[in-house]
């Protein structure tokens, strides 16, 4: 570094390297993100009430949860959460279609 | 009249092969009553000098229409549908048609496979995940531009610094260079230096592949954040706690963070001693180390990039944030030395990513000179005496508080035991050992009482 008045001797060391363990000190301190999390239980919910109650708005609205929370997943985090939870949704959506194939009504405007 | 036109067309289509199917029923004689019945009905409706029997006719084919309709339900013929087709093949267009009859069609409900017009609703939706896919794509390859940017411009001085750049503690083919946590959080572990142990550079960037996130963020703005997380070793960093933040993160630090609470809860203004910007506020537990630490290399680069600098976080107690289990922790939190630095990459105002990486390069080479002098700076003996005893305290104080706790364990273990030895001795009722156990029962508990009284006589 040309403005460094760093002393001349090299201050790095090959024999006190670390590597890297993912410890709870690197872990994400300040708040760990937890959209993934709330996102899959909420679609879970909404695919869960929209396959019951065969509800259309709960199946889109569980199909975007899920994409949600494919968005903000983790790269180590198992890949089955995100898959079950398409799953699920997809199927809410297209089991509410086959039921009652008339197209949807917003719920505010059914009451 | 226009619309009824336009009804019939519908109806004439769907009657070809509609009409193909019932080859072998003989439609005829059906055609033919529902044919003569439309026609009274037109009649009718031509003449309106005759209103009385306008109301007869229509009612009287109505309710014809009802009973038919209900016999052959299975004809899937339905009443209505034929009416249009009568009306364009077989009738001449004589003059009365012109003026345009007045038909009243009864209410269909919405033909299921007629027009796809109808699902507006679902293709909103469809569109808006398509959207959201796209928004996806495009954030995830911004903040991989950003991140690659940056690692690129500071790959070159850290291997001037460290024996090791970009490690991700896999043993067998483990690649180099950043981790990616997740498509908006990517690591650099670096290591093998004199003073640390080794230094994670955390790039915090905005969700941008979350159209959602993107829209909260609107209400809501935050900034691309780089943290630089130095890990100390045990005998290059004497015993205090500081941290230099600006107002807002002071107030969550005090709040969150196990050891700031703790040791240097109150918040003093940077501004006079260090001539620092007024919205920088420090929290010191020993001023000593404060004053010497920010020195002026240190307060001139704040003073040049304020809005780079978020917080500056010396601790030997550093352990996170605040553990918020309700139970007591048994043991003491596992704490160790860390330096951390938490800069905002200035992406906000147009600025391009090599830009805002050239704006932040000064603050992270600070951190280098942070390090070494974290390692050369001894507390005097006073202050180190003080710190010392603030420790101490500490360390009591959650003694105390578990002491209670554990106490209370063992109490409910006694008094569990105790239980469990009754019961077997009720069980097994062999009087002469139950005698024996409450004999010995009413000793334990008058010994128990004997002593207070004794103490009080003295």
């Amino acid at each position: 570094m040309s403005g460094n008045t760093n002393n001349s001797s090299d201050s790095r060391r090959s024999d006190r390297i670390h590597r890297y363990k993912a410890s709870a000190f690197n872990q994400n301190q300040n708040g760990e993100d937890l959209t993934p999390d709330y996102m899959n239980v909420l679609g879970m919910v909404f695919s869960m009430c929209g396959l019951m109650m065969r509800l259309k708005w709960c199946a889109w609205a569980a199909l975007y949860c899920s994409c949600i929370s494919f968005a903000s997943s983790k790269i180590n985090d198992d890949t089955k959460q995100i898959l079950s939870s398409f799953m699920l949704s997809i199927s809410a959506v297209v089991m509410s279609y086959l039921q009652n194939p008339t197209p949807m009504v917003l719920p505010w405007s059914s009451v | 009249s226009y619309n009824i036109a336009n009804a019939g067309i519908n109806h004439l289509d769907i009657e070809d092969n509609e009409f193909a199917e019932f080859e072998d029923f003989d439609v005829d004689d059906v055609v033919g009553g529902v044919a003569s019945d439309q026609k009274n009905v037109l009649h009718d409706h031509e003449e309106p000098s005759t209103p009385e029997q306008d109301k007869e006719a229509p009612i009287t084919d109505e309710d014809e229409a009802t009973v038919e309709t209900e016999d052959n339900e299975f004809e899937h013929v339905d009443e209505d549908e034929y009416e249009g087709y009568e009306k364009d093949s077989t009738s001449k267009p004589d003059l009365k048609l012109n003026e345009g009859p007045k038909i009243t069609f009864a209410q269909l409900p919405a033909h299921l496979r007629s027009n796809w017009e109808s699902y507006y609703l679902e293709l909103m939706i469809l569109a808006g995940l398509v959207l959201y896919f796209f928004n996806f794509f495009l954030g995830r390859s911004k903040n991989q531009r950003i991140a690659e940017t940056w690692y690129s411009a500071f790959k070159g001085p850290l291997l001037e610094k460290f024996a090791l750049v970009g490690d991700d503690g896999k043993l067998e083919n483990s690649q180099p260079g950043l981790m990616k946590e997740s498509e908006n959080v990517y690591l650099l572990w670096c290591s093998g230096r004199t003073g640390c142990e080794a230094v994670l550079f955390e790039l915090r960037l905005l969700k941008r592949q979350d159209l959602v996130a993107m829209v909260m963020n609107l209400f809501r703005p935050q900034q691309d954040q780089v943290h630089v997380k130095v890990f100390m070793n045990d005998s290059d960093m004497d015993t205090f706690v500081m941290c230099l933040a600006a107002k807002k993160t002071a107030n969550r630090f005090v709040r969150e963070m196990a050891d700031i609470s703790v040791y240097c809860p109150e918040k003093k203004s940077a501004v006079d001693k260090f001539g620092l910007p007024a919205n920088f506020v420090l929290m010191s537990e020993i001023g000593e180390a404060s004053s010497t630490l920010l020195d002026v290399r240190v307060c001139s680069l704040i003073n040049n990039i304020p809005e780079v600098i978020e917080s500056i976080h010396f601790s030997d107690q550093y352990s996170g944030p605040k553990q918020t289990e309700d139970t007591a922790p048994s043991k003491m939190p596992e704490v160790k030395k860390m330096l951390i630095f938490n800069f905002n990459l200035p992406l906000k105002n147009g600025k391009s990513i090599v830009e805002a990486v050239e704006i932040i390069r000064p603050a992270i080479m600070l951190t280098f000179h942070c390090i070494d002098r974290v390692k050369r700076f001894r507390l005097s003996k006073e202050f180190k005496a003080k710190a010392e005893k603030n420790r101490q305290k500490v360390e009591e104080a959650f003694l105390k508080s578990t002491h209670a706790a554990r106490a209370e364990a063992a109490a409910a273990r006694r008094e569990e035991k105790r239980r469990l030895e009754k019961e077997k001795i009720l069980q097994d009722d062999d009087p002469e050992k139950q005698r024996k156990w409450e004999e010995k029962e009413n000793k334990r508990l008058a010994k128990k009482r004997m002593p207070k009284m004794k103490a009080i006589k003295v």
